[in-house]
């Protein structure tokens, strides 16, 4: 009876084990700042930078910077856009751009966001292809700064690591993280 | 027969003159503001005085009518120093009108097409202590914060009634889309 309960227990570490390493791993998180940009954040994985263009009515076209790292099939992407020349449209801007990420989605969520004194709004879509994004959304130092995070179709959409990503943002440098990386910016 | 018609019509007649008269809708422009808007009765001006923990305390100036038990309001709030944190401003001033009170829309609000369009936001709250129902339009423009709310007092107590939408709705930036004949509102002294 004790050898066959012995078993069982092995089996049951074993079978545990096997699970544990058949699930992708996941990346450490790390803090970044960019002091010229005016914020921080904390992601997993290597970031990548890419530039990109954003077009709206209002906004016109405009530069755009993107940072963007792949974990355990979550993306992670920061974008600013460069509306510095028209920054005293800032509220509109902010909510043209708020507008057309959830133009003709399903919006799932559409709250406040307040961080550091700033006021911005973060906002959850169902994609036409069944993956899921949350979004925060906001005005710094001239820019449109906003954090995404994509679950795609069929993976875990209530991981509460999008919701870290997109939280994790500040906007006084002493609240990032002691060892965060300085953002490399584009010459 | 006769007798039961005559008795109908008199109720009904009574009735209407019971029924409290609404005054007229007229269209109001600011040029010096550069903005227009409807609503009804006489619309008068006042000082009023506005403080957020960002924005800090500002004078405003208020444009106000009480009609059929709602109170029509157009708040102006100049901002001419501070543009680039309009965002941060107006998302302030959405977040106090909402807050601690039952939250029954949060939806976008745009007026004008293509790149001539603010974007704003419209929200409508329930006051506490069963003080009515406040339905607000949130804009940000050329330096002035502008937001328009429409309160249903108890008194009236219609909360289906259309009129606070139209006053809302009635917003235009772009002043040659004012109505003709709009009266030129007088600023406060």
């Amino acid at each position: 009876m004790r050898s066959r309960f012995s078993a069982w227990i092995l089996a049951a570490v074993a079978g545990a084990a096997l699970v544990a390493s058949a699930a992708p791993a996941s990346a450490a998180w790390k803090g970044y700042i960019s002091h010229p940009l005016g914020f921080a954040f904390a992601a997993p994985g290597d970031l990548k930078f890419e530039r990109g263009k954003y077009q709206a009515a209002v906004a016109g076209n405009c530069d755009s910077m993107v940072w963007r790292s792949v974990d355990d099939g979550i993306e992670y992407k920061v974008i600013v856009i460069d509306t510095v020349a028209q920054a005293n449209k800032a509220a509109t801007l902010l909510g043209e751009a708020e507008y057309i990420f959830q133009d003709q989605k399903k919006l799932l969520m559409d709250a406040f966001g307040r961080v550091d004194g700033k006021f911005g709004r973060k906002l959850t879509i169902d994609l036409p292809n069944k993956s899921r994004t949350t979004a925060a959304f906001w005005f710094v130092n001239g820019r449109i700064v906003s954090l995404q995070a994509t679950v795609p179709a069929n993976g875990d959409v209530d991981t509460p690591e999008m919701a870290r990503f997109v939280d994790s943002i500040t906007f006084y440098p002493v609240r990032a993280a002691d060892d965060a990386l300085e953002l490399p910016l584009p010459k | 027969m006769r007798r039961f018609a005559i008795a109908t019509l008199l109720g009904a007649s009574l009735a209407a003159m019971a029924a409290p008269a609404q005054a007229a809708w007229h269209s109001y422009v600011s040029h010096k503001l550069g903005f227009s808007f409807e609503a009804p009765g006489d619309v008068k001006a006042s000082v009023g005085a506005y403080r957020g923990q960002f924005a800090g305390p500002h004078e405003s100036i208020i444009f106000r009518s009480v009609d059929d038990n709602i109170e029509y309001k157009v708040t102006v709030m100049s901002f001419m120093q501070a543009q680039a944190d309009g965002a941060t401003i107006l998302g302030e001033r959405e977040y106090n009108f909402q807050n601690e009170k039952k939250v029954l829309m949060d939806t976008f609000g745009r007026v004008e097409p293509g790149k001539d369009a603010i974007y704003g936001r419209k929200i409508t709250v329930e006051l506490p202590k069963n003080g009515g129902r406040t339905l607000g339009a949130f804009y940000f423009v050329n330096g002035k914060m502008i937001v328009l709310e429409a309160t249903i007092l108890p008194a009236n107590g219609d909360y289906a009634s259309p009129d606070p939408g139209r006053f809302i709705d009635s917003i235009v930036f772009q002043l040659q889309r004012t109505q003709q004949g709009a009266t030129e509102l007088k600023l406060p002294e």
